[in-house]
């Protein structure tokens, strides 16, 4: 430290010119220039900003959606650009896909209004309504209806399979991951069946672990990192008919009865800015889905769904009790 | 003394032996070699990153949003820096000399100690003010604020505007406190206003050293703006995150690139800058308490010139995030402001909720103690191998010191980029990745948080080490002593008690950290916030947050007792 700090001096004893002040000038105006030519490069490439549904109402603002991030994005990107693409040339208003990483983050933008719209889970469907007065369930898929979770297993775990929820009483004193902490599949409904088998998640080798994802579930079931884990049915299902698990190395071990699940939930003050009928056209927009046109037939496989059909408030209330009773919802 | 210090090294050792056992290490096995053929899949992509147009386009949009996050975000924490450094210096504050022979009157005197008692408050009271901000991670601001203003660019840029300018403003006080205060006191006496005789004094005094931390704290925003892409805010770091939870490895492998182009140039500029100001330790100044030396008044053409670039970079950044300044006052972001307090207060501090922070709590601390002491012991190694010049030729055979000379530098580039890469990807996707292959507890996130750091305080002890004085090694190598002799005995001794104060400081920036590893479920406080921001239980979020920043309090003094035993 002295050493530089002598050499600091030496080199502060140097006499320095002092700096004409034209040079200053001339770089007060370079910055200056740059900062226009900034300007009016920015304003050419005309890029899409998420932020872009912040002002006050319109007819002409952007009907923002999102969905929770419950897997892979990529697929998420495709499969909600087409849905956009369909419901803007449907309602004829400009409709974006804003992409969420978080679960709740999906809900506190719709809470906050930068979505209108949202593909929510059965739980942040639930916990979005309760912080938005007048929101409402529209639409869902037919198998969310009667949807499931699949508890999986790693083979080298020595897990089996088992017939009923009493059998997941073998998961005690196993290392187990959930899924996202929202999921409803992944989370709420497992953790409400488990609990039914006598598990709670202190019984487990070391705290649960939250996988974030439906996908890295299975990645860390496989890895051997988790020996047990859960996930979303219908994700079970994609991943392993495409040959992307090894099933080797895991299992599925449990499949859960059924009960609610994914849901399009809407928020009021739409009506204000697109009309009264908004709501209705939207849901026409999804059940009127027809498998016969090539693109309409794609979103439908996107979303795994044979149809879309319309849906309620009421048919959360299930999974509204069942948050409550695990504290995933108050008030 | 130097049994203080033994005491001290013994307590660290045994907090950190009992941390790595507490946190997994010993039990039932740490690593799990069954998820490494994961791991491999991830590291092999690095030699075939996805160079597509559509993704170098998503990736080099990412570049821009997380540099406008930093740039905006430095700009606004140097904005706050240099109103609280004024406001906490004690040059502020201090009660005006009296011109000689002046001898005050009884009632004078009464008048002059009240001044005084309201001088004292007020620098106790600025400096209470920024103690909060600085004790909450830029992450929990980030999560603060997206709450009140929804998706929207100021989120990142106050995320780290705040946390930033409060340490800034504190710098900032040190900087102004420690130029010479004889021409101040004077103008003071003389009565010119407190404000103008700052500004004529000690204010251009201190501006070198007040801009080239400026371009310290820009590196430091960088990492920061990507840590709050990963948790949702845009940039380098989300799309990180998205590849990754879509587990295309190729492309995690470009946009890590990209973070290590930017963060290596930032890192470049930085030094530089530092390097030419009179004060080459100015950002660690808080680190070490080393005196500063007499700054000297001049103009620095190379300091100008980035002064200006910033200029033009804050102006490309405002465009790029379309920044409109309106939300923060739009009726929207207050009822949001609102709903917010009124659901987070009181916070939740019942005795089992208290009994619950408490044990988190310990496991938080744990993380951080594992993670400060494994980054400060890679660094220390790996900061002699990246120093290239410390060693001095052989003078003995130089022959022989030419071929070494070359290998050594090239060991040297090296160990750079393995610091350069370290630092660049961000904690909460190093934890994601040790979850393969170790198993599941506090281990993995304290580990890269370790490797992170290790990064950081890597390239800022191999500083140290070039900016040596040679003299002595060269002393001992012309004498016959060998490298590791030399080192041992001319370079080491004047080099740890240095690494050790690197290392607290860095300790008081891990146990704010462990809060972004603990969000992806690494354990700690973090890995609460994460489910209690799931439930929307806000009060138990203040209690959560509450506890975070008292910890963070706790290791400060901690760490402030500890390196005044090792000055």
């Amino acid at each position: 430290m002295n050493a530089t700090r002598s050499l600091d001096v030496l080199e502060a004893s140097i006499p320095r010119q002092p700096r004409p002040t034209r040079a200053r000038r001339l770089l007060l105006s370079l910055t200056v220039a740059l900062g226009l030519l900034a300007t009016a490069c920015g304003d050419r490439d005309g890029r899409t900003n998420a932020s872009a549904g912040n002002g006050a109402g319109g007819a002409d603002e952007v009907f923002t959606i999102g969905a929770i991030p419950d897997q892979d994005p990529e697929v998420l990107q495709r499969l909600y650009a087409s849905v956009a693409d369909h419901l803007s040339e449907e309602l004829g208003v400009a409709v974006e896909y804003v992409p969420v990483t978080d679960y709740a983050a999906s809900v506190s933008l719709f809470r906050s209004g930068d979505l209108d719209m949202v593909w929510f889970g059965g739980l942040t469907g639930v916990q979005a309504r309760l912080q938005v007065d007048g929101a409402q369930a529209i639409v869902q898929r037919d198998i969310d209806e009667n949807f499931h979770s699949i508890f999986i297993a790693s083979t080298a775990s020595g897990l089996s399979p088992v017939d009923d929820v009493a059998g997941l009483s073998q998961l005690a004193g196993k290392r187990f991951t959930f899924g996202s902490e929202s999921s409803t599949s992944g989370r709420l409904m497992p953790q409400f069946f488990l609990n039914e088998a006598g598990v709670s998640t202190e019984d487990f080798a070391g705290p649960p672990g939250f996988s974030g994802s439906h996908d890295t579930t299975i990645e860390l079931v496989e890895a051997g990192t988790f020996e047990a884990g859960v996930l979303n049915e219908q994700v079970w299902k994609s991943r392993t008919e495409a040959g992307e698990v090894d099933l080797t190395k895991v299992r599925a071990i449990f499949r859960t009865p059924a009960y609610h699940d994914y849901h399009w939930v809407i928020r009021p003050d739409v009506t204000e800015r697109y009309g009264d009928d908004f709501v209705r056209r939207v849901q026409d927009a999804f059940t009127g889905l027809d498998p016969a046109d090539p693109a309409e037939a794609e979103i439908l496989e996107l979303f795994g769904a044979e149809e879309f059909i319309p849906t309620d408030n009421a048919n959360y209330d299930q999974i509204e009790e069942v948050a409550r009773e695990l504290g995933l919802v108050r008030g | 003394m130097r049994n203080g210090r033994r005491a001290w090294l013994l307590l660290i050792a045994v907090a950190f032996v009992a941390s790595l056992v507490d946190a997994g290490a010993g039990g039932s096995g740490i690593v799990n070699l069954a998820g490494w053929p994961q791991l491999r899949a991830f590291l092999r992509a690095a030699a075939a990153p996805v160079l597509s147009a559509d993704f170098l386009r998503i990736t080099l949009d990412a570049t821009l949003t997380t540099l406008s996050y930093a740039v905006l975000g430095t700009a606004l924490a140097t904005a706050i820096g240099v109103v609280g450094g004024v406001l906490t210096s004690q040059t502020w504050w201090a009660t005006r000399t009296r011109p000689q022979g002046a001898g005050p009157s009884r009632a004078g005197r009464g008048r002059a100690r009240r001044r005084q008692v309201g001088a004292v408050l007020g620098w106790l009271g600025a400096r209470g003010a920024l103690g909060l901000p600085r004790g909450v991670h830029e992450a929990v601001w980030a999560l603060v604020f997206v709450n009140i203003l929804g998706l929207d660019p100021l989120v990142a840029v106050l995320g780290i505007g705040i946390p930033y300018g409060a340490v800034t403003a504190k710098v900032y006080s040190e900087l102004l406190d420690e130029a010479p205060q004889e021409a101040m006191g004077a103008l003071r006496g003389a009565g010119v206003s407190r404000l103008k005789a700052m500004a004529y004094t000690v204010g251009p005094l201190a501006f070198p050293d007040m801009l080239s931390y400026a371009f310290y704290r820009f590196e430091c925003s960088i990492r920061g703006a990507a840590i709050l892409g990963t948790i949702g805010a845009g940039g380098l770091g989300f799309q990180l995150a998205l590849s990754f939870q879509s587990l295309q490895y190729r492309e995690m492998w470009t946009i890590i690139y990209a973070l290590v182009a930017v963060c290596g140039l930032a890192d470049w500029w930085s030094t530089s800058l530092r390097r030419r100001s009179s004060l080459p330790y100015t950002p660690l100044t808080e680190a070490t308490g080393a005196p500063h030396q007499v700054p000297v008044l001049r103009r620095d053409r190379r300091l100008l010139a980035s002064a200006a670039a910033a200029l033009v970079l804050v102006t490309v950044a405002l465009v790029h995030l379309r920044i409109d300044l309106y939300s923060l006052w739009s009726d929207r972001a207050q009822r949001l402001a609102g709903d917010l307090a009124a659901s987070s207060f009181p916070p939740e501090l019942t005795g089992e909720a208290l009994a619950r922070l408490a044990r988190v709590g310990l496991e938080t601390l744990e993380m951080s103690v594992v993670a400060t002491v494994v980054a400060t012991l890679g660094a220390t190694g790996a900061a002699f191998v990246a120093a290239a010049t410390f060693t001095g030729p052989d003078q003995v055979r130089p022959a022989r010191a030419a071929v070494g000379q070359v290998g050594r530098r090239v060991l040297a580039l090296a160990a750079r980029a393995v610091l350069l890469v370290c630092r660049a990807i961000p904690p909460p996707v190093g934890a994601l990745l040790l979850v393969f292959v170790l198993f599941p507890g506090p281990l993995p996130g304290a580990l890269a948080l370790g490797v992170y750091n290790f990064g950081i305080l890597g390239r800022l002890m191999a500083e140290v080490v070039e900016n040596l004085d040679p003299r002595p090694v060269r002393a001992l190598r012309s004498q016959g002593a060998g490298a590791a002799q030399s080192f041992a005995y001319g370079a080491l001794p004047r080099t740890l008690p240095r690494f050790a104060a690197y290392g607290l400081y860095r300790w008081e920036v891990t146990i704010r950290e462990t809060v972004v590893v603990g969000l992806v479920g690494a354990g700690g406080l973090g890995s609460l916030l994460a489910l209690q921001l799931a439930a929307f239980d806000y009060q138990a979020v203040t209690a959560t947050l509450v506890a975070l920043v008292t910890l963070t309090f706790a290791v400060d003094i901690a760490g402030s007792l500890l390196r005044r035993t090792l000055r």
